[in-house]
């Protein structure tokens, strides 16, 4: 896929660039009146909530830390909308935008599959699907490169139109509460401080899912909306580009650190011990990195069939290494994604997204 | 009208002088011409900024109307634009149909093209010496830079330029800022020229 559209050598983020470059400097004072053009549009929609889990992560910030960080991107409340009717087309004829290099986020739930482009998510960020009979919300946030899955029950999922830490703050339909997408956890409205049930989002790319799950149905551009599909506003992924590969932040993080590139990939899980980071080049060349979350063992396994990781809790410390390709647990092989051990929910970040919510986050290398 | 009292509050008159002088530009080939041409250009270029114009030679031509149009083109999807309700396909360019943002784009071009045809006629048929006659020009920027997208201003995404509260906040206000700074420009130039002279 494109790298967004060229006239003439020229793309529109570059003439906006120069223009940008030019108007920019000639503007000069501040308004200060928010909400100038009022908010997306609010439709009444009579919906369920979401279910709410018995769980604890992580808290580095206060919901009042949090409300006060979080700011409007432009659009409103829903002003990005979210896709509420997916359409769905077999492997064999996949939608001519997407090309086998192209990023898709794989979900695999009771034995039914379904790969979600992220050239359309782009423009959309919340899937309200169903999936292996349950009702589960696909998102993505394009500013911190995180595609996530939550059980929504009888609820659905929308996009507020503000950022934390650059990331998605999604909204519930039937309660109006704020989620952001990372935290996973209410942080205004009816459910402030509970948690969302999440469900495992694979990054990978269009050729490895579709390998690996030659069963898969793959999300069409039919979403009932108008865009662009095949042009990202952002950059490009196949191959890197634009702000998915430059070091430029649109918005300032909650805390920063200079470990790795601001869009280094990292693999990140957070439960009741604490957050982990694995970076995924790492991962790639080691294939299997141990390291502890409050002095529990973990230990992430790499899926080179999916470019994917895995993280497993490992608190009796069991033997796991590589044998070129295969994964031995004590002698026995296995699956990189069926360690006879506790598997924890985990997805691929930005690493100046995923420390600055989980500043005191575990690096394993 | 003598250069003296040219520039002088005179809300009747320059209201009266704005008028006449864009009928002057209306009537003269030559700067209805040159009005018809930047209308056009800054049209083109404000839909493409904004996202709903993009060279698509690869796409076969086709054309979608997504269900119930008329509700769906008062959406917004950023502070001051507007949903999309069909989606044009011609083998050559890509349009993304949305009315009220084509109406706000013609506005904008609009006076932008007229801020320009007077510029032409007060440089050809000057009232007074010394004009500036690059504020319409300048004035016509604003609008160009007031493009959302999913997650911000498109702007600070391509310049790489960290955002504050207090600069989303601005850049809410740009639509309407670049009209208004179109709106002054146009009686300031205006007042420029000779309209008189035209019909002497």
């Amino acid at each position: 896929m494109r790298d967004g559209q060229q006239i003439n050598g020229l793309s529109r983020r570059h003439v906006i660039r120069t223009a940008g470059s030019v108007g920019l400097a000639a503007l000069a004072g501040c308004l200060n009146r928010s909400d100038a053009f009022g908010r997306g549009a609010d439709e009444d929609t009579s919906v369920g909530e979401p279910p709410i889990a018995d769980r604890s992560l992580p808290e580095e910030y206060t919901t009042d830390e949090l409300e006060d960080a979080s700011l409007s991107g432009g659009p409103g409340q829903d002003g990005i909308p979210a896709i509420d009717e997916p359409q769905f087309i077999s492997a064999e004829t996949p939608p001519t935008n997407l090309a086998d290099g192209d990023p898709v986020f794989g979900v695999e739930l009771n034995g039914e599959s379904k790969a979600y482009p992220q050239y359309i998510l782009v423009w959309h960020e919340v899937v309200n699907d169903r999936l292996g009979g349950e009702s589960v919300a696909v998102t993505y946030c394009p500013l911190t490169g995180t595609a996530q899955g939550f059980s929504r029950g009888d609820g659905e999922f929308g996009v507020s139109g503000r950022l934390i830490n650059s990331n998605l703050v999604m909204f519930d339909r039937g309660t109006e509460t704020w989620w952001p997408q990372i935290l996973a956890r209410g942080i205004r409205g009816p459910h402030e401080g509970a948690y969302l049930e999440e469900v495992q989002v694979t990054w990978t790319t269009w050729e490895r899912w579709r390998k690996q799950h030659p069963e898969t149905v793959v999300l069409t551009e039919e979403t009932g909306h108008i865009r662009d599909y095949g042009a990202d506003p952002y950059g490009g992924y196949n191959p890197r580009s634009g702000y998915y590969e430059n070091e430029n932040t649109l918005f300032s993080p909650l805390a920063t650190d200079d470990r790795f590139p601001a869009k280094e990939v990292v693999v990140g899980a957070r439960n009741a011990d604490g957050s982990m980071a694995v970076p995924k080049a790492t991962l790639r060349e080691r294939v299997v990195v141990d390291g502890t979350m409050s002095d529990v063992p973990y230990v992430t396994v790499y899926d080179e069939k999916l470019d994917t990781g895995y993280v497993y809790r490992n608190p009796d410390t069991e033997s796991v290494e590589s044998d070129g390709g295969d994964i031995t647990v004590d002698g026995d092989e296995y699956d990189a994604d069926a360690l006879p051990l506790e598997r924890e929910i985990a997805f691929d970040a930005m690493w100046f997204a995923w420390y600055g919510y989980y500043p005191s986050t575990e690096v394993h290398e | 009208m003598s250069a003296e009292n040219r520039f002088t509050l005179q809300p009747k008159r320059r209201f009266e002088e704005t008028v006449a002088a864009i009928g002057l530009v209306v009537r003269r080939s030559d700067s209805l011409a040159i009005t018809a041409v930047i209308v056009i250009s800054y049209l083109t270029v404000f839909l493409w900024v904004i996202g709903d114009l993009a060279f698509r030679p690869d796409v076969t031509a086709n054309l979608i109307v997504v269900d119930d149009p008329l509700n769906r083109m008062f959406l917004r999807t950023g502070p001051a634009s507007f949903e999309a309700v069909a989606l044009l396909d011609t083998g050559v360019v890509r349009l993304l149909l949305s009315p009220i943002n084509v109406a706000l784009g013609l506005l904008v071009a609009s006076l932008v093209g007229i801020n320009l045809g007077l510029t032409y006629l007060a440089t050809v048929q000057p009232a007074a010496c010394g004009i500036g006659a690059g504020s319409g020009l300048l004035a016509s920027v604003p609008a160009l830079l007031s493009g959302t997208v999913c997650c911000g201003p498109v702007v600070l995404i391509a310049l790489g330029i960290q955002a504050s509260g207090l600069l989303l906040t601005m850049f809410a206000w740009l639509l309407p800022l670049g009209i208004g700074l179109l709106l002054v420009s146009l009686i300031y130039v205006a007042g420029t020229i000779d309209v008189i002279g035209e019909t002497t």
